[in-house]
């Protein structure tokens, strides 16, 4: 009896193995995933008022300011970044028109991207510009090795008049939107 | 292949269930001595009975409630990215879970008192469990990313895992008040090997207009990731040692803790049956090799802030490390090394069991024939019938499970067990149960989501139990 029922026991064991099925897997698969996400944030925030313009005599730089920027430049996203662009939204609500330079540095120094803005005086100064970087624009190498952000600001008028407008004053927005690679 | 990525693709192709730990061909198969261990008021006619150590109370079970290694991982021409972008991104949610638990004993004993009405069971065994819901917000970010998507807040909440590898040194008494209602209890001390949780997680991340900039970044955070044991294993992995390491916390060297079961069996009549237990009522208390994580602050964010003439006073300030530093401020990631109390997964039995057909003379050495009115052992009938309720606490609340079974007693040789079981899982897992008595031996195997056996790559749940047992009744 006690033979009868191990044999049993084996013979349901084998029943399950045998008749149970595994469709074909292919775990390779799992190298194929790809994710590449894109983020987006702001990068840099402006603001200079009129009354501070006015300080400087006209044709000369009301400002000019190298600020650090290691976000790009960190290893986590440079190593990962494959493109994106830099949206810069300037606004003039002064009474002078202005010339703003926005100068990507590397951290030995060099200029390695510039942009530069005309805008005009108020009510009409309103500029809005997407910069691509990588295959459908600049370099992504400049994202990468961006290590200081230069904006220059530059009295294009007089240092006397001051507009009509509530608080006026000029402002450099700006955001990143970019896809890395994360897989 | 790293090993991440054998990690995720083992727990896929393990197949599987979020009604880990239900044991449900087991519960109330009273042949079967490892019953007790889930219900400590079942009824027991032995004498004594040892099982055979390392090879009986052996269960393993896994699943992944939201999708099978099957669907993921099929050689059907479909692109892998497409795949998961709709099965796993498009088709799972918060409430999906990956989960997997064993238990191996180690020592099963029990013995009936001088008092007949008595039965004493004691053991050791080690379990294993861990359960990750899927985590929705953080794949889309990782995915995805936050581009494009104002306003939308990814829930950091979802974030829910824990897991947990102890030994467990039990021991239970099963007493028969009446012929009607068997009671039994049982202590339990908890040696934790190692234990690691964050369920309570809480915050956002958000993508809004921004006030001054074009866009404003809202990261809020309360979160906390407690682990204990795990440095140990890391270190006695480095040094060679992992096995030993095990032993010693196992063996009272690691956390301890505390926790009870407590079961009953009420016969509402001579053929109708009702049981229910509660299991693992209690806690462990982790103040060895404790390190715990925390993330909490609410800090929002639209880049570097140039506002003059104020920002000229200082012309060498570094205003994005300034950033960097008041975020860092505001919402610190920590460590400490503070005890903590992690309770138990407590589970929830019950049956109602109506029998029928000729009575089996019980192999227990009793007067309890079949005619015999006034002896607490009354012989078993031949047919069983019945539903069993299973309901687990889990991190994201109660889960349960609803079941039919039917057993059948072949003589005194042979016992099977058939169940249906539904959930929120599975409206098709039928498990079988055999037992199998040959002399004093016994074995039995159980088996779940039989017709997962079809295609076991497309089964997102698979469970067994087997073991061997010797067992006395007493009779010369």
């Amino acid at each position: 009896m006690k033979r009868y029922i191990q044999r049993l026991f084996v013979a349901i064991l084998c029943s399950v193995v045998l008749f149970s099925c595994v469709e074909d897997l292919d775990f390779t698969q799992y190298d194929e995933l790809e994710a590449t996400p894109s983020y987006e944030a702001s990068i840099l925030y402006l603001e200079a008022p009129e009354n501070v313009i006015n300080l400087v005599n006209n044709n000369s730089d009301v400002f000019s300011q190298n600020f650090n920027f290691d976000a790009f430049s960190e290893d986590v996203f440079a190593d990962r970044v494959i493109e994106g662009t830099i949206t810069y939204i300037v606004e003039n609500t002064t009474s002078k028109e202005l010339e703003i330079t926005i100068e990507f540095l590397d951290e030995s120094g060099n200029i390695t991207d510039t942009e530069v803005f005309f805008i005009e005086e108020a009510p009409t100064a309103n500029i809005q510009r997407e910069i691509a970087y990588g295959d459908a624009g600049r370099s992504i190498d400049i994202i990468k090795t961006l290590s200081t952000i230069r904006v220059t600001a530059r009295n294009l008028g007089d240092n006397t008049s001051e507009s009509n407008l509530n608080d006026p004053m000029i402002t450099v927005k700006s955001s990143g939107k970019f896809r890395v690679r994360l897989k | 292949m790293r090993i991440s990525t054998l990690f995720y693709i083992a727990l896929f192709g393990v197949g599987i269930c979020a009604h880990a730990q239900n044991k449900q061909l087991l519960y109330d198969f009273s042949e079967i001595p490892q019953a007790l261990n889930i219900n400590p008021g079942a009824e027991v006619d032995f004498k004594w009975y040892t099982s055979i150590p390392a090879l009986s109370g052996i269960s393993f079970q896994a699943g992944s409630s939201g999708i099978s290694a099957f669907d993921l991982f099929a050689n059907d021409g479909v692109d892998f990215n497409t795949k998961f972008r709709e099965r796993v991104l498009g088709g799972m949610t918060t409430k999906d879970e990956l989960s997997g638990t064993y238990q191996l004993e180690l020592l099963n004993v029990g013995f009936r008192s001088q008092d007949p009405s008595v039965f004493y069971s004691f053991g050791i065994y080690n379990e294993g469990d861990a359960i990750g819901y899927w985590f929705q917000d953080y794949a889309l970010l990782a995915i995805d990313g936050n581009a494009d998507q104002l306003n939308r807040r990814f829930d950091l909440g979802d974030l829910k895992t824990r897991g947990e590898m102890m030994n467990v040194f039990h021991f239970g008494v099963n007493k028969q008040l009446n012929r009607k209602l068997t009671v039994g209890g049982r202590a339990k001390i908890y040696s934790s090997v190692f234990d690691f949780n964050s369920t309570r997680n809480k915050g956002f991340f958000v993508t809004r207009p921004g006030q001054n900039n074009i866009l404003s970044s809202t990261f809020n955070a309360d979160m906390q990731w407690r682990t204990s044991g795990i440095n140990a294993l890391k270190d006695a992995e480095s040094e060679g040692n992992i096995g030993s390491t095990v032993l010693k916390r196992g063996l009272f060297g690691g956390n301890l803790g505390l926790g009870v079961d407590l079961g009953f069996t009420y016969k509402v009549n001579n053929q109708t049956v009702f049981t229910a237990s509660i299991l693992d009522l209690g806690f462990v208390y982790h103040s060895n090799d404790v390190e715990n994580y925390t993330l909490k602050g609410d800090v929002t964010t639209e880049g570097v802030e140039v506002i003059l003439p104020g920002a000229l006073a200082d012309p060498n300030r570094d205003f994005w490390q300034d950033l960097v530093d008041d975020i860092e401020s505001i919402v610190p990631f920590e460590n400490n090394f503070n005890s903590y109390i992690a309770f138990r997964p407590t589970k929830l039995n019950a049956s109602l069991r109506y029998n029928w057909g000729e009575q089996v003379p019980r192999s227990a050495d009793c007067d309890c024939g079949p005619n015999v009115t006034s002896n607490n052992r009354l012989s078993k009938f031949t047919n069983g019938v019945g539903a069993q309720l299973y309901m687990i606490n889990r991190p994201r609340g109660p889960q349960s499970a609803l079941t039919a079974f039917y057993l059948r007693r072949i003589g005194n040789i042979m016992t099977v067990k058939t169940t249906y079981t539904v959930d929120k899982f599975s409206l098709s897992n039928i498990g079988f149960g055999l037992n199998l008595q040959a002399g004093p031996l016994n074995m039995y195997f159980l088996a779940d989501n039989l017709l997962a056996y079809r295609n076991v790559a497309n089964s997102r749940y698979a469970s067994f139990q087997l073991g061997l047992n010797i067992i006395s009744w007493g009779k010369n």
